[in-house]
């Protein structure tokens, strides 16, 4: 009877897991298909592990270029949404009681309730006036200001717990307040790095309505979420070639997944459940 | 002169963090609330209306249609993907073979953005049923509807891809709050002969309602927001029935018109919806939460 059991709940899971795995399947399959094979079914298993595909795919979407953009705005973005987060955080979490501080982490966490949505139109403008309109950089710099709330949030929080007398030891050796956070403070806060970190990379690589805001048409800025939506126009009916610009467009986040999987998973079960 | 020096601290610390929220938060936030009583578009300067741009938006079939549908699939999605992902953590949770796999495969479609997910999709509900429907010997007709072009329809292929693509995350977070509750507890209803059913109402779900609670806000945060999914995988169609507000919100501000006044009208309605509901739900949850 136990095992009755046992065998319906695995089956049901492994049924959840095709259910979540075909789309990726058929991805895989259709990437190494030739026009002609593709145009016959697109369920039936390629010929021949063809990669052609795969590298017209990367010249006509300027992948290399898409991907460095991608990764100049991810890496940028997450570092300034960590530096910035992490020093408000933390002096927040030492002057708690106090009535500024209460104030300014007002301040600051409130945005978490205003949908983004509810100002684009305007930041667009915003971005045109700053003269950072249609560049990647520009577009780094928003990720600042959109991604600091949650992970002030999360740094306070993690900060409450740090024993003030670390702060007080660093300040007898001498060091001043900024030394202190550099040297002492910021090493403390790994987990909580890891989880601000993990949260902000995945959303900064896969966002795709800010960079179409932002980035505009400037193709040269472009990153990999908007050249696979452009490549996708400009080839409806070839699949095949469609299917490989998707698969090199989400490949670098699954592989990153794949081997921090469980850093990752468990980064955003803590930014969730304390968020 | 110890507390001015703790001021100054907490002042230089977090004023870069607050230059950047306001800048590009507050700033445009108060302008659109500003520009939502102009006809702003983006040409000509922005004259004054008073609150045209609201009744107008009441008048507006496009408009109200999207408020219709934002607010069925936000409850959709809401109560779908909580009640599922409740269920699939219940299953993880027992003692199976594989679970790490089960998890890492569940999680997989999170990692991918939104905008490749609608698109595969899209080639799944088109030609991969069209070419399963030849193969069954043109014997499943579910497979030759139009999952996207029928309106009634394109509504639950847009909830199904969006369960399918979110269930991973939130299965994830009930698993770790089934595996906070005690199983002393669940022994001891056991032993006073409740079923496991009832033990699943009575012990385990007042245990966990706290990440109820935040699942249920985190649902209705994201499908007030959803933009990228729609857009690649309707486009807001068939004839705008799929048009969620944040799409008629960009149409309405970057289409061909820029009716940017219009469309900060529309920005601030969906705010105090989202403000309304959010707001709404948690004192409910909240008052629950004591009462246990």
């Amino acid at each position: 009877m136990k095992n009755a059991g046992r065998w319906i709940t695995f089956s049901v899971l492994l049924l959840v897991v095709i259910i979540m795995l075909i789309p990726f399947y058929l991805v895989i399959i259709n990437s190494f298909k030739s026009y002609q094979e593709i145009v016959r079914s697109v369920i039936s298993l390629p010929t021949s592990l063809n990669f052609d595909n795969f590298v017209e795919a990367f010249y006509r979407m300027n992948y290399l270029t898409a991907f460095l953009n991608t990764l100049l705005v991810t890496v940028t973005g997450t570092g300034g949404i960590v530096f910035l987060a992490s020093m408000a955080g933390y002096q927040i979490a030492r002057n708690n009681t106090g009535k500024l501080a209460k104030i300014i982490f007002f301040l600051l966490i409130i945005p978490i309730m205003i949908p983004f949505q509810s100002f684009m139109l305007s930041l667009v403008r915003v971005s045109s006036a700053l003269r950072i309109y249609e560049t990647w950089w520009g577009l780094a710099l928003i990720y600042w200001g959109c991604g600091v709330p949650m992970a002030v949030f999360l740094y306070r929080g993690f900060c409450m717990g740090i024993p003030r007398e670390l702060d007080e030891a660093a300040a007898i050796d001498g060091c001043n307040a900024f030394q202190t956070f550099r040297r002492i403070i910021f090493p403390v806060l790994k987990p909580v790095n890891a989880t601000v970190i993990i949260i902000n990379a995945l959303w900064l690589w896969n966002d795709f309505l800010l960079p179409r805001l932002i980035i505009g048409f400037n193709t040269s800025h472009f990153t990999l979420q908007l050249q696979a939506v452009q490549f996708r126009g400009m080839y409806k009916m070839e699949w095949q070639l469609i299917m490989a610009g998707f698969l090199l467009t989400l490949i670098p986040a699954v592989i990153i997944y794949l081997i921090f999987q469980r850093q990752i998973v468990k980064g955003m079960v803590t930014g969730a459940v304390k968020g | 002169m110890k507390e001015k020096a703790r001021r100054m601290r907490l002042i230089a610390f977090t004023t870069p963090a607050l230059f950047f929220v306001t800048i590009f938060i507050f700033v445009p936030f108060f302008m659109t609330i500003y520009y939502s009583f102009t006809d702003w578009d983006g040409v000509r300067s922005a004259q004054f209306i008073g609150v045209e741009n609201y009744t107008r938006f009441f008048n507006d079939l496009n408009a109200t249609r999207a408020l219709r549908f934002t607010l069925a699939y936000a409850a959709a999605f809401v109560v779908l993907i909580n009640v599922l992902s409740i269920l699939l953590a219940s299953l993880l949770d027992s003692k199976i073979k594989g679970k790490g796999f089960f998890r890492t495969s569940f999680y997989i479609p999170n990692v991918i953005s939104l905008v490749i997910i609608g698109f595969i999709w899209q080639f799944i509900f088109g030609n991969v049923f069209d070419s399963l429907f030849e193969l069954t010997g043109e014997r499943l007709g579910f497979l030759q509807w139009s999952w996207l072009g029928n309106r009634d329809l394109a509504f639950y292929s847009v909830i199904l891809v969006s369960i399918w693509q979110a269930l991973g995350f939130y299965t994830i977070i009930y698993v770790a709050a089934l595996q906070s509750v005690p199983s002393e507890l669940k022994e001891a209803a056991a032993m006073d002969g409740a079923s496991r059913v009832r033990q699943f109402f009575f012990v385990t779900i007042p245990i966990i309602l706290p990440s109820i609670t935040f699942c249920v806000f985190l649902a209705i945060a994201n499908s007030f927001k959803q933009f990228d999914l729609i857009f690649s995988l309707t486009d807001g169609g068939p004839g705008g029935a799929t048009t969620t507000m944040a799409l008629q919100i960009f149409r309405t501000g970057f289409g061909t018109l820029r009716q940017l006044g219009y469309g900060s009208a529309q920005s601030v309605i969906l705010f105090i919806l989202v403000a309304i509901i959010t707001a709404l739900q948690i004192s409910l949850f909240r008052r629950r939460e004591v009462s246990m």
